[in-house]
């Protein structure tokens, strides 16, 4: 039975260092044997085991709270430290009191101003929202300069810390050698030239006796501290020795304990929460065996966890301490046992300290003790808090899928089957609910479970599935399968920007793959080459509300990156459209049709003319008019040069081309998704898409090693800049031999020829490139490309077509390789341009060796620069997310972190969305024509309706729902069969 | 020495009146050290502010012409 139990609400948490008195009081028991269980499988009791801690077998019942296994949380039990022990976490703090505080009074070592001055300033940080660190070195700082305590007198010694546990008190003291030293220096280094000091000579110097002086050379007087820095003045020498005392933890507890507690508030600690003695342990809490489940193995043998095995350790090492104590053992053998002690405490807490060697199991892996268990990528926070697995997820490949929505993602069968939405079943839903059910867990819309009014969940089979059907009634709740119209978010990794993540309306289809619209490839930064994807099924309404109104695909068309969409026709589609527009062909009624079928459009505009036999035509423009918002007007310089003109809705004249619906700022559905909405955008996009890739079909759109082959006329042309180009290089290279190559300003000779050999080299690239241009049709397809920004650039061509080029490494003529050449082919210090990597034949003559090489080394650069930015350019996106991700623009305008600070005054400067303002370096905002429409659509009478009353279109309503909503004649496709 | 405040780059900044100061406040509904901070030390400060002060800072935006941000001097 699931007892439900109400979640707690957390009023407030301390963090503070726990009291000895505390552990006792929370412990269930004292453990004091090392065993766990007896011979006959029995936890024994006050062992590690003991039933007390905690149940993990099912069946038995915790002795303290009476619960089972699965409910008992577990409970601490405890061990008497036979001495007192170090925490390890807290050694540097430890080591700051230990050097702050007097030896002798245990106060803090400040006069009373200075307390003061240092309690000012700790809340004038805590004000600020400073580090209070800062504050408390500073006071250690000043603390550690005191030679005596300003309350006792007592002189201060320095404290040594050797890591990880051990601490020191080191006196200097006088030299035992100290007058074999004096004698040295007075003898006086001739090389250095220092002159022999005479017992008089000393004596006059230091004011002391010349008897004196005399008893301490002959070693049977040891001077005072005075006299001592007064020898150690004149002759320039040192006379002490350190003498390190070693601080057990028992020393240090009762140090810390008398440190008042006005003292310790100085140093940022609540006295109240935290006493500096606690930091010594004397008592150690046991985790709950909940904490450190026993296994058992195949072979009926448990395997105990290494927190147990740990605390073993511990229990045997206190048993032995405190029977040789009791025996009266030598202090050494004492010592020792306190220090083995230490370790395993230490290790227990943390098994990777430096210095120290990690306790090891018997196989020789290290332990993951108690730090090991939160640290780290794998660690509680990182790994099990953070980055919590997730149900109702799925991940497979994705595909593309002109024909869906760029809305809608499509979901494998066998996903939706898996993934459930709950229905709650009303009187209203009650035949679709059993619907479902009837259906069982393997037909497709059907259900996998069903929770009774009573709370019990029910597994829906295929036998039960009938039976179970005719029960369900309202009250009941059934986790249906995804259907068509359901909300879930679809994500790709690496998220790196909002539109990584969003919401698609699910389309159940066949096979095995995730299935995307083309168009939504940009934001996701998809291509189809085996990426994965993964969907999140949504779990609840109001979660199923918010990534329909927020995320759906839609929503994320304009880019609060840049202003502009991010969402637009890709690839072929803008060839595609160009093809449709720049020469703005004809078409016939049966053409116009087919183009327009996948559209919203089903009956052809009218003709734009006839023909000479009488038929109508249609021209592209004509028919990519259909499918704009009727009202639109725009003008905007195409990417082929030529203007665009668009008046109420109808394309005047112009090239679409990347310039008008490309994916990034394409003019014509930024402009629609800005005045006329998402909807309108969306619906826009789809169409372009769609009459793209039947136009595009309709012309045949194709690439072959043809397309890129020019006259033998003009490749002879071409060898001839290359070879007029090389006999430049060889007289600038001539000129330099020579020397008399006048080097640029600011330039040595040798960087002057280079950059003269590199320009007249680049330069034979773009004759290559103009000359093979000029024999290029306008309708040959890497020109439409290039010309329509769909893909490659006039680079590329003339790459293909003329001349690949030099290639360069970081940025100069390859250079590396061997001494003084770059392949053995070429004779030392040869500076011409084909032994420095000039390719000079074109991708479809084909590269010699010699230049395939070079060219593989340019190339290698270009992918090592990717791998080498991405994962730079990731670490510093993990940076600056991890310090902004707190920021909130709150609802009074202004910018604030979680702790109220003002971090913007109003968002942004100007208090506005990115991506709901456009301007750009032309144009400032237009806010004329602004204030125009909405005055327009407030006070003109049909506007004014709208306006008031049905306001904008309702942008979160599923794409099936909201073809019924506009109810348009014509709108809806009616099948005819 | 070159006076950086008076400078084109470096926005105007001036020493809030008390009163003024309680206002804006008020009208965030914070306390001054929640205020974003300007060390005493920099060179844009005008001599006389003062630990504690609170500088109001007008500076030219490009999106909204002229944007207002208040500074609270520490040391």
């Amino acid at each position: 039975m699931m007892q439900h139990s109400t979640p707690k609400d957390i009023g407030s948490i301390d963090f503070g260092l726990m009291e000895p008195e505390e552990y006792r009081e929370m412990s269930a028991t004292k453990i004091i044997t090392a065993d766990t269980y007896d011979d006959d499988g029995f936890p024994i009791d006050m062992g590690l085991m003991d039933p007390r801690l905690g149940v993990i077998d099912p069946g038995l019942e915790c002795k303290t709270c009476g619960k089972h296994s699965g409910s008992c949380n577990g409970h601490f039990g405890h061990i008497e430290l036979a001495a007192p022990v170090i925490h390890v976490g807290f050694t540097k703090l430890i080591r700051r009191l230990l050097r702050g505080t007097c030896r002798e009074c245990s106060r803090l070592l400040l006069t009373e101003d200075e307390r003061e001055e240092f309690l000012g300033d700790l809340d004038q940080s805590r004000k600020l929202g400073r580090d209070l660190n800062d504050v408390t070195k500073a006071a250690i700082r000043q603390a550690r300069k005191k030679d005596r305590c300003p309350f006792c007198g007592e002189v201060q010694y320095d404290i040594d810390h050797e890591k990880p546990t051990t601490y020191y008190e080191v006196q200097q003291v006088l030299t035992s050698e100290f007058s074999q030293r004096i004698a040295g220096a007075m003898q006086g280094d001739e090389e250095a030239g220092v002159e022999r000091t005479t017992p008089d000579e000393l004596a006059a110097e230091t004011e002391i006796e010349l008897s004196r002086i005399n008893e301490i050379l002959s070693g049977s007087f040891r001077p005072r501290e005075s006299q001592r820095k007064a020898i150690e003045k004149a002759l320039d020498i040192d006379l002490t020795d350190e003498d390190t005392n070693k601080l057990m933890p028992s020393d240090i507890r009762d140090w810390f304990e008398n440190i008042p507690d006005e003292d310790i508030e100085v140093l940022g600690i609540n006295a109240e929460r935290s006493r500096p003695e606690w930091m010594i342990l004397t008592v150690l809490p046991v985790p709950p065996v909940t904490a450190r489940p026993s296994i058992t193995l195949d072979n009926g043998q448990r395997s105990e966890d290494d927190l147990t095995h740990k605390l073993v350790d511990i229990i045997r090492i206190n048993q032995r301490f405190m029977e040789n104590r009791e025996a009266g053992a030598p202090q050494l053998i004492i010592e020792d046992l306190w220090e083995l002690l230490q370790y395993h405490v230490t290790t227990f807490m943390d098994n990777e300290i430096s210095g120290t060697p990690p306790a090891r199991h018997r196989s020789g892996r290290p332990l993951k003790t108690l730090s090991q268990r939160l640290k780290g990528k794998e660690g509680r926070f990182r790994g099990s808090l953070s980055g919590k697995r997730v149900n109702f997820s799925a991940r497979t490949v994705i595909s593309p899928d002109p024909t869906l929505s760029l809305n809608e993602v499509g979901v494998p069968e066998r996903v939706a089957s898996e993934m459930t939405q709950t229905m709650n079943v009303t009187e209203r839903n009650v035949p679709e609910a059993r619907r479902y059910v009837t259906n069982g867990p393997e037909g497709h819309p059907g259900a996998n479970y069903v929770r009774r009014p009573d709370g019990r969940r029910l597994k829906v089979t295929e036998k039960n599935c009938e039976e179970l059907a005719e029960k369900v009634d309202a009250g009941w709740e059934v986790n249906r399968h995804l259907t068509d119209g359901d909300i879930v978010i679809f994500n790709r990794q690496p998220s790196l920007h909002r539109m990584s993540i969003m919401a698609h309306e699910v389309v159940v289809m066949p096979y095995k793959t995730f299935r995307l619209n083309t168009v939504v490839c940009p934001p996701y930064n998809a291509d189809f080459d085996g990426d994965e994807m993964n969907m999140h099924a949504l779990q609840n309404e109001e979660a199923r509300a918010e990534a329909r109104v927020l995320m759906r695909v839609q929503e994320q068309i304009l880019s609060p990156r840049f202003g502009g969409n991010i969402i637009g026709a890709i690839q072929d589609h803008i060839s595609g459209t160009y093809l449709l527009t720049h020469e703005n062909p004809s078409f016939n009624e049966t053409q116009v049709l087919d183009l327009l079928r996948a559209t919203r459009i089903d009956e052809p505009p009218e003709p734009s003319g006839t023909d000479e036999d009488g038929e109508p035509y249609w021209t592209g423009r004509t028919i990519f008019s259909e499918l704009l918002p009727d009202g639109l007007d725009l003008e905007f310089t195409s990417e082929s040069g030529d203007t665009v003109v668009i008046e109420d809705g109808q394309h005047a004249s112009g090239t679409i081309d990347s310039e008008g619906v490309g994916e990034f700022g394409g003019e014509i559905v930024d402009t629609i998704t800005k005045q006329y909405g998402n909807t309108r955008s969306r619906i826009f996009i789809n169409e372009v898409s769609t009459l793209a890739m039947r136009a595009i079909m309709h012309f045949g759109f194709s690439i072959g090693i043809d397309d890129e082959t020019i006259p033998d006329e003009a490749e002879a042309r071409i060898d001839e800049t290359v070879a007029d180009a090389y006999d430049q290089v060889g007289d600038l290279i001539a000129a330099y031999e020579a020397g008399e190559l006048e080097s640029l300003p600011g330039r040595t000779i040798d960087e002057t020829l280079e950059m003269k050999i590199m320009q007249t080299l680049s330069r034979v690239r773009e004759n290559a490139g103009d000359i093979a241009e000029e024999h290029f049709e306008d309708d040959n397809p890497a020109v439409v490309m290039a010309e329509s920004g769909a893909r490659g650039g006039m680079l590329n061509l003339t790459q293909m077509a003329g001349c690949v080029g030099q290639q360069a490494v970081r940025g100069e003529r390859i250079n590396r390789g061997y001494e003084d050449r770059t392949l053995s082919h070429y004779k030392p210090n040869d500076l011409s341009a084909e032994a420095h990597g000039f390719v000079e034949n074109s991708y479809t003559s084909g590269l010699s060796p010699r230049e395939f090489f070079f060219h593989a080394m340019g190339g290698r650069e270009g992918l090592v620069d990717t791998a080498v930015r991405t994962s730079k350019s990731g670490y510093l996106q993990r940076r600056l997310i991890n310090a902004l991700s707190e920021l909130e623009a709150q609802y009074d305008g202004t910018v604030r972190d979680t702790s109220d600070t003002i971090v913007q005054f109003e968002f942004g400067e100007d208090g506005t969305s990115p991506t709901l303002v456009s301007y750009d370096d032309d144009n400032e905002i237009d806010v004329d024509a602004i204030t125009d429409r909405v005055l327009d659509s407030e006070f003109d009478g049909e506007g004014r309706h709208e306006f008031l009353e049905a306001g904008s279109e309702a942008t979160n309503l599923s794409e099936h729902a909201d073809s019924r909503r506009m109810d348009r004649p014509g709108t809806e496709v009616t099948s005819d069969d | 020495m070159v006076d950086v405040s008076q400078h084109e780059l470096v926005p105007e900044h001036t020493v809030l009146d008390e009163e003024i100061l309680e206002d804006v406040l008020e009208e965030y509904d914070i306390d001054r050290t929640d205020l974003p901070k300007i060390k005493r030390t920099d060179p844009a400060l005008p001599d006389e502010a003062e630990m504690g002060d609170v500088v109001k800072i007008v500076r030219d935006s490009r999106t909204a012409d002229q944007a207002v941000v208040y500074r609270l001097v520490v040391d």
